[in-house]
């Protein structure tokens, strides 16, 4: 036994904090105390309240255990959730008392833990959806659990549960391997011990000075009570999953956990959860197996799709390690069992980090509230909290690198422990693909499943699309409307009817597809006599739209009921002109109306270069009457207009500049002005600020929305249609934009004020301090005499 | 080939220095007016608010990019960070921190303005090493607000303006700008609490700057983000300054050449590897050291520059009347 100890500085013990919590034994005690008072307490509220008014239960249960805390810690600190495991806690007084016999050798036996969790836990899940996650239903489970443990760890010695009978045991077994935690010894104290403190205060039996030698933690469970009996037990930050990079003696069990875990969680989840909820659901093969036999039996309350998808599920990705590994074995002219357990151990990331990104993302859209608000019920508060994330928030997309890092790391453990092989290298290098058959599986069936609802969509049943199709109609009958010669149709890049709490934008989509081109998706509207804002329900007019590179194409309409809109693709860098051009006649005149939306796409690409003829304004030959914005000397892609501009503006009849078209730019805010063109056509406008926020409400990006509306009369006879009329009244629309100008935020006279007293106040306290540090030469002078 | 190394060895290194920092400043500053455009991913502080920039500074594209939302940024947008960064990289390990010492033309201008404090005649001031070894994390945390700062945007915990936040503080956008004539930049941002904070900081920064560069060689650099960032990349750089500890006799002479203090160059015998994070590679060092071989300066392991003792007398009766009013 040692005393006293020099730790090294990876050592988590020596650490202030972390060392408390990892060490200190009152505060673990008081822990493991307070969470098996907390077990209890939800079991008895688990069976007291048996409504669904009873969050607390499912808040203990399934909020934090299962799978929070444990897919959180297992991959970081390793086994801690078994460290403060309230069965173990018990087990160990109950062993101390207990009859301590020798478990018999068939129930020594892995494989028991594994298939209670496997087809006990997850098999009946997918077969009765529910029915484990009722406050009775997980009560009762639980009671259960704790009778058998503590029946167990009566009977039988070394704890002897955690190891072969909990169904969990070898789950945090396995997956610990993959922590930043190792607890060993240290060495050179441990060659002198005669007395073997650490592994008689093993409450399981085991021997940590052999930890280090044997590259394995074995079973240990961080209970800690080892490091209380002796200071020479170390608890230190390692590379992560590095005693995988080496030997140890590998157990089946756990290359079989790896696999009947991943199986029987996510590529089951995929298949049924995921591709289930898609359009394509009843194509696949577990739905078409479900339905085939329901011709011949009758199920009961079993879920046959779920049934069907779990068996697939572990029939296909069992297939896939075995095969993958039997062609790799071959390659590398080994035994099949050795490269197969030895190499199966790369599996281990890939269920445990893609879990654990599944639960942080529940954790922010739904399991704090759970929590927080099931906690609150459990003692008697009543609390509402928001959730930390809505579903969709973008930011929720970062916990997807988790599979990524996944895959990566499994690929990089397999080529750690390929390593290991001794075999031929270019035979190493052949069977590398094989071995990483599951990997490869486990990939493709999350691509397959983005694939499938991204090409599919969601089933409709979802509530998402069912909110929009209510949204639409229920709105669009009141303003989708037919357009009259008098109404002034222009652009507007808002759905008139969409709400601004529609929870989801259209634009999200699964994974990394995104469209290539962007598209501009705009509305024709007109106001009608009450200033109330119309779509049109079916455009008669010709739309045309001139790209960047002057082409002219005609463009069609939206399909689908409701509020009609455009869109059009920009592949280029440069202006989009759209126009919507009609006519009618009526009382003798001919309204031609015009509106057109010009806008610019820009994607900040270096490569885009300025053309100055193709960017300047251009109207289009179909368009009779037309106003074009003239661009000002020095216009680059960053162009924008801001309040204090002038903008000119040039109205076009047939090609050619004309006199007297009345422009009248009007605001959003209802401010309006009129101007005639002059000679050369052209009207200049002064962009005002109109703009007057809260100071603290100010947005520099406020858009201050207006519309040119162009109109001309011209006297002259024709015929439209074969209807004469004596006069054309031509009409033309352009909506744009500005934003505030910089003058309405941005000072320099406290700019310069900043900075120049800094300078001063820094000057002249460092000429202070220079004065006051220095010290004049003095002679020092020495009286030899004494 | 001896008689070539023989020159560069005894070549007074400051004059060299003082032409190719002319000439990238020239190219940085006013490339636009030459229509030379060396691309948005330079390793240097050639800031992009000057309008005619010939090169941008890397972290603008690279605050921009980063404060994408998050399910653009991970998706396609990807690429485009990846290919920025990589051009940045290709830019960098050719010539390591030497971006610092000799093309940076915010190091310029301190340069520069330390020459004119000497014709002031004002003494400078170091450091203690405590306050040294305090101050040289402030640039880590600068970087982390470089790289975390345009996340936030991205994933809507940040508003827009915090988009470049390192921009706002960087006393580069005031004072870079000015030698174009622009001085737009000096004003403060009112439109939210936090552009009209960060404006502010800014400003402040930039009187810090100038009066900083009075009292402290290179004053800036010593808390400069890109030179962490530098740092970070810098095993993998072409151009090495290495060290042969076994001749080093700690004469101290490099230390006390050293614009940024840093005291390993003198104290370390033991690593090959002497670039340290505060480094500028201005080769000063190499250039002041008596021994033979000690200092060295390698491009792919081959040494291209080499501390000599003839190199050393000969500058040393060139600077001798340099270092009396220094």
């Amino acid at each position: 036994m040692v005393n006293f100890i020099k730790r090294d500085n990876d050592d988590i013990y020596s650490k202030p904090i972390m060392g408390f919590l990892f060490k200190n034994q009152k505060f673990l005690l008081t822990l493991k105390i307070v969470v098996l008072a907390l077990f209890l307490y939800a079991l008895y509220f688990g069976f007291a309240h048996t409504g669904k008014d009873n969050t607390f239960t499912y808040a203990l249960f399934w909020g934090i255990f299962w799978s929070l805390f444990m897919v959180a810690t297992l991959p970081t600190f390793g086994r801690i959730f078994c460290g403060i495991c309230p069965h173990g806690f018990m087990g160990k007084y109950i062993t101390k008392f207990g009859l301590k016999k020798k478990m018999p050798k068939w129930m020594q036996n892995r494989y028991i833990g594994l298939f209670l969790l496997v087809f006990g836990w997850w098999g009946i899940y997918y077969m009765f959806p529910g029915v484990y996650r009722t406050p009775l239903g997980t009560a009762t489970l639980f009671t259960v659990m704790t009778l058998i443990s503590f029946m167990v760890y009566f009977v039988y010695r070394d704890m002897s549960y955690c190891k072969y009978i909990c169904p969990i045991g070898v789950l945090t077994r396995a997956y610990s391997k993959l922590s930043f935690t190792w607890l060993g010894t240290y060495k050179s104290a441990c060659n002198e011990c005669k007395t073997f403190e650490c592994a008689t205060a093993c409450p399981h039996g085991l021997k940590p000075f052999t930890f280090d030698s044997r590259n394995s933690m074995t079973d240990c469970t961080l209970c800690m009570d080892c490091s209380d009996a002796c200071e020479a037990v170390s608890f230190k930050y390692k590379k992560p999953s590095f005693s995988l990079f080496s030997k140890f003696q590998i157990l089946k069990a756990e290359v079989w956990a790896y696999i009947l875990i991943l199986a029987s969680i996510p590529i089951t989840m995929s298949f049924h959860h995921g591709i289930g909820r898609s359009n394509a659901a009843d194509d696949m093969i577990w739905s078409k197996t479900a339905e085939f036999f329901k011709g011949f039996m009758s199920f009961g309350s079993v879920d046959p799709i779920g049934l069907f998808a779990f068996l697939y599920a572990m029939l296909f990705t069992i297939s896939a390690a075995l095969i993958g590994m039997l062609i790799a074995s071959k390659i590398l002219q080994k035994d099949f069992s050795k490269v197969f357990y030895d190499l199966g151990y790369s599996y281990a990331p890939l269920f445990i980090l893609g879990s654990l990104a599944h639960s942080l993302e529940t954790f922010f859209m739904r399991g704090y509230k759970q929590i927080v608000e099931g906690f609150a019920h459990g003692f008697g508060f009543d609390l509402h909290v928001l959730s930390l994330a809505q579903r969709g928030d973008s930011w929720l997309h970062v916990f997807g690198l988790l599979k990524w890092v996944a895959i990566t790391w499994a690929l990089i453990i397999l080529y750690k422990r390929m390593k290991l092989l001794d075999a031929d290298k270019m035979r190493k290098i052949i069977a590398y693909p094989f071995a990483a058959s599951l990997i490869v599986f486990f990939l493709s069936v999350n691509m397959y499943r983005a694939y499938i609802i991204d090409t599919y969509g969601r089933a409709s049943g979802d509530h998402r699309s069912h909110k929009v199709m209510k949204n639409f109609n229920t709105h669009t009958k009141g303003v989708a409307k037919k357009v009259t010669a008098t109404d002034i149709i222009y652009f507007t890049d808002k759905n008139p009817v969409a709400k601004k709490s529609s929870g989801w934008n259209g634009s999200y989509m699964q994974g990394g597809a995104r469209r290539e081109v962007p598209s501009k998706k705009v509305w024709p509207v007109f106001k009608n006599e009450s200033d109330k804002l119309n779509c049109i329900r079916d455009i008669h007019a010709n739309l045309y739209l001139l790209d960047t590179n002057l082409e002219v194409t005609k463009v069609k309409q939206s399909k689908g009921r409701g509020c009609k809109s455009v869109s059009f693709k920009m592949p280029n860098n440069g202006y989009y002109n759209l126009f919507y051009s009609d006519s009618f006649v009526q009382k003798n005149t001919l309204y031609t109306s015009t509106a057109k939306y010009e806008y610019m796409r820009f994607n900040h690409s270096n490569d885009a270069v300025y053309d100055e003829q193709k960017m300047s304004a251009h109207t289009i030959k179909e368009i009779p009457f037309d106003i074009l914005r003239l661009r000002e000397d020095g216009e680059t892609f960053y162009h924008r207009l801001y309040s204090g501009d002038n903008i000119r503006i040039k109205a076009i009849l047939n090609s050619k500049p004309i006199e007297g078209a009345s422009i009248k730019l009007s605001t959003e805010t209802g401010w309006s002005k009129t101007i005639k063109t002059g000679k050369d056509g052209i009207a200049t406008f002064i962009l005002l600020k109109d703009y007057f926020p809260e100071w603290n409400k100010f947005d520099r990006r406020h858009k201050n929305k207006f519309l040119l509306t162009a109109t001309y009369t011209q006297k002259i006879k024709g015929e439209y249609l074969y209807d004469d009329y004596e006069k054309i009244k031509h009409t033309v629309t352009y909506p744009s934009m500005y934003y505030p100008n910089s003058s309405a935020y941005k000072s320099y006279a406290y700019g310069l004020l900043a900075a120049v007293v800094t300078m001063l106040l820094s000057g002249v306290a460092i000429y202070w301090y220079r004065r006051r540090n220095y010290q004049p030469f003095k002679e020092v002078r020495f009286d030899e005499k004494d | 080939m001896k008689k070539i190394r023989d020159f560069i060895n005894r070549a007074d290194i400051s004059k060299f220095r003082f032409w190719i920092q002319l000439f990238f400043f020239i190219i940085f500053i006013y490339g636009g007016y030459f229509s030379i455009n060396l691309g948005n991913s330079i390793p240097v502080f050639s800031c992009g608010y000057d309008k005619e920039v010939g090169g941008m500074c890397y972290f603008l594209p690279l605050q921009h990019q980063l404060a994408r939302p998050l399910d653009v940024l991970l998706s396609a947008a990807s690429i485009s960070v990846a290919i920025g960064f990589v051009t940045f990289l290709l830019w960098f390990i050719v010539f390591n921190k030497a971006w610092c010492g000799y093309a940076c033309p915010l190091g310029t201008m301190q340069d520069w303005l330390t020459g004119l404090r000497k014709r002031v005649g004002i003494s400078y001031s170091t450091y203690t090493q405590p306050q040294f070894n305090k101050l040289k994390k402030i640039k880590y945390i600068l970087l982390a607000l470089v790289i975390l700062a345009p996340i936030g945007v991205g994933l809507g915990l940040l508003g827009g303006e915090w988009r470049t936040a390192f921009c706002e503080i960087c006393p580069g956008r005031m004072i870079t700008p000015l030698f174009v004539g622009d001085t737009s930049q000096w004003s403060l941002d009112f439109s939210t609490k936090s552009a009209a904070v960060l404006t502010t900081i800014g400003l402040i920064f930039t009187g810090l700057f100038i009066v900083g560069s009075f009292i402290k060689k290179r004053f800036f650099c010593f808390f400069c983000p890109m030179s962490a960032m530098h740092y970070i990349f810098s095993d993998v750089a072409l151009l090495k300054l290495r060290k042969d500890g076994d001749k080093c006799t700690k004469c101290g002479d490099c230390y006390n050449v050293c614009d940024m203090q840093i005291k390993d160059i003198a104290d370390d015998v033991q690593s090959t590897n002497i670039l340290r994070d505060d480094c500028i590679f201005c080769m000063k060092c190499v250039a002041a050291c008596p021994e033979d071989d000690v200092l060295y300066v390698d491009f792919i392991n081959y040494p291209i520059f080499k501390s000599t003792k003839g190199g050393f007398t000969k500058r040393m009766q060139m600077d001798s009347l340099e270092k009396k009013d220094d």
